[in-house]
């Protein structure tokens, strides 16, 4: 990260004056010269935030947006007063991009798409970094988000109190963080929540088209299949999904998202974009397609949900069809595909939902469904 | 850092009595005969121990502390029979009020200015603005709709107030902002540094974790950008903040409902219309 911390200040808006500060100290004047403030409100150029009800709203904690492992460190090593005093004394240098960073990039390539289609609709994706943060970090991730030319405009830094209650101010569609326990209790609240992880290697991700990758059990469906499979093993599993083919399986976490997702995908369809939607959904699953598999896309029918892609796989790995599609994101509730997908540099976060949680998946067994 | 302790002094706050105490409960005594004191409200009350509590930590510090709040309470237009009421009222509750003005409705602004008010705090956000317009820090007491404990002062600042500059304050008049309403909002800003400055001087003397005293900034309506000013001008006034908020037009309530301030500087700007109707 070795940026030209006298370069941080460029943000989305022509800045005429602006002579960012490259130390702390003299901070004063250029803020106040800057004109850019006025013309960011007059300008008709930046586009105003929808109203949180009618937009999708995804919160992101600043610890999947961006990189921040050094400042994890002090943190953790030294204490918070040593974190912050880190933090204000390298507030010029940004942050680099963390795992969520693409998918919130494709979010923002979409929602060009959506304003040229409909002008002057509010039905969009908005962005709000929720970090349990203090606001004394609050300038250097301001100057991040700046320096990336990213388009957040809402923020909650809690400075230590919990999300949760913002999340719902918010009407939050989803939530992404790097803290397992803030993602359960945002289930538990009926919050969409995926805890997400830094790969390695990143592979590349379309910039033109935001790919969102689903499981199918105890993700987009309820765990109840995961139960019968883990309690009485595969067989028991097969006669099962057999005997309820017709009837339909319970929603899970991210049901709600996939359809919010639907939503504004029938929007470009409407408008003749269907060949060339900037938003394609995929179903991973390892549900195999002649037996089990029928009863996911019978529910998926009912619901009135349409997948891009179903991909089953009847047990066979993920990783390599992760690697594929190639996904901005992809939600699983089993650590393991995630741990599999993410060592492929596919984006992967985990759902901690269900019944994988009390009894995760044995590296040994690579049973199929 | 002494001559600070010399030239600060108690941080005083004015309350006025009607925010304190029900006045139903206070009209249903002089019907009656009996003598049951007045009810205090909930909010006023958890402001009040709040405010004690962030004394009794500084004390607990610094025995010879002089930089701690001052909560006087100001009754305008009462009888003989309430004004003895209160002062009984607040001798039951234990309510830590250091003085009493009974005064006429038209002495409201002198007797602020007189004592040195370093903050008026009302639930009318109308009367909030009015004295805001003389230049007298003036700040919303705002509901606290649980009575849940709050062990921590909460104070949020108008990250709009702050954060925008002079100059582009005056830009706010495309906005449908009248000139009165902008010249208050310049008021409004000078009147935060004052009480900035000391309350800055006050959090400092708590770490980041477990201070009774919490400061928030809460940008309504401008860019992150203005936000990033706001927190960088507090700084520079001594006061380190620990939360922030930005929320680029959306509305308020139901994020001061998590956060559950109780003294919201607003300098008057969400008194307005409703801002994100502006096309």
């Amino acid at each position: 990260m070795s940026l030209d911390p006298v370069q941080v200040m460029k943000g989305q808006d022509p800045m005429p004056n602006t002579c960012p500060s490259a130390s702390n100290g003299d901070s004063q004047a250029s803020w106040d010269d800057s004109k850019d403030i006025h013309e960011n409100e007059g300008s008709t150029k930046k586009p105003k935030s929808p109203k949180p009800e009618n937009a999708v709203t995804i919160a992101v904690s600043s610890r999947v947006l961006f990189r921040t492992e050094k400042e994890q460190k002090v943190f953790e090593q030294k204490g918070i007063e040593e974190y912050l005093r880190y933090q204000v004394e390298h507030e010029n240098e940004p942050f680099a991009p963390g795992p969520a960073f693409p998918f919130v990039k494709a979010l923002e390539t979409v929602n060009n798409r959506l304003r040229e289609l409909y002008p002057d609709s509010e039905e969009l994706f908005d962005i709000v970094l929720v970090t349990y943060n203090h606001a004394h970090v609050g300038i250097r991730l301001i100057n991040t988000i700046n320096y990336h030319n990213l388009f957040i405009e809402r923020f909650c830094m809690t400075g230590g109190s919990s999300p949760i209650g913002y999340l719902k101010a918010w009407h939050t569609n989803l939530y992404l963080s790097a803290d397992a326990e803030k993602v359960q209790e945002a289930l538990a609240e009926g919050i969409a929540a995926a805890t997400m992880f830094m790969p390695e290697k990143q592979i590349e991700v379309s910039e033109t088209q935001l790919r969102v990758a689903f499981d199918g059990d105890a993700v987009l469906f309820s765990d109840e299949s995961e139960r019968i499979f883990k309690a009485h093993g595969l067989d028991k599993f097969f006669e099962h999904e057999r005997e309820n083919e017709n009837r339909l399986l319970d929603h899970g976490p991210l049901k709600g998202f996939l359809e919010v997702l639907g939503k504004l995908q029938k929007k470009f369809y409407a408008k003749g974009h269907r060949m060339d939607c900037p938003i394609r959904t995929y179903l991973v699953t390892a549900r195999s397609a002649a037996s089990s598999g029928i009863r996911a896309l019978k529910t998926l029918r009912a619901w009135g949900l349409e997948m891009d892609e179903a991909l089953f796989l009847a047990g066979a790995p993920k990783g390599p069809m992760l690697e594929k599609i190639r996904p901005h994101i992809y939600f699983d509730d089993q650590m393991f595909h995630v741990e599999g997908a993410v060592e492929m540099g596919a984006i992967a976060a985990h759902v901690p939902y269900g019944i994988a949680q009390k009894y995760p998946h044995k590296k040994s067994t690579n049973a199929g469904k | 850092m002494e001559d600070e302790k010399n030239h600060t002094g108690p941080l005083m706050i004015a309350l006025q009595y009607n925010d304190l105490f029900d006045l139903d409960s206070i009209s249903a005594m002089t019907a009656s005969t009996n003598t049951d004191d007045a009810v205090p409200k909930d909010r006023a009350v958890t402001f009040i121990k709040a405010v004690q509590i962030v004394n009794e930590r500084l004390v607990e510090q610094n025995k010879t502390e002089s930089l701690l709040f001052e909560v006087i309470l100001i009754a305008k237009e009462c009888s003989e029979e309430i004004k003895m009421n209160i002062v009984e009222s607040v001798k039951y509750y234990g309510l830590e009020i250091v003085k009493i003005f009974f005064c006429k409705k038209e002495e409201l602004i002198n007797t602020l200015q007189l004592n040195n008010v370093k903050l008026f705090l009302s639930t009318d956000k109308d009367d909030v603005y009015e004295v805001l317009h003389i230049g007298i820090p003036a700040a919303v007491l705002y509901e606290q709709s649980d009575d849940h404990v709050l062990n921590q002062l909460k104070v949020i600042f108008s990250g709009d107030v702050i954060g925008f500059s002079e100059d582009s304050l005056d830009s706010l008049s495309d906005f449908g902002f009248s000139e009165t309403q902008i010249e208050t909002f310049k008021e409004a800003k000078i009147c935060m540094k004052e009480f900035a400055v000391l309350i800055g001087q006050m959090r400092r003397k708590f770490g980041q974790e477990n201070s009774p005293l919490c400061i928030c900034v809460l940008t309504a309506w401008g860019s992150t950008n203005v936000c990033a000013s706001a927190l960088k001008t507090l700084r520079e006034w001594g006061l380190d903040v620990d939360e922030a908020f930005c929320l680029a037009g959306a509305p308020c309530s139901p994020i001061l409902a998590v956060v559950k301030p109780h003294i919201l500087w607003d300098g008057g700007l969400h008194n307005m219309r409703d801002l994100s109707a502006h096309s």
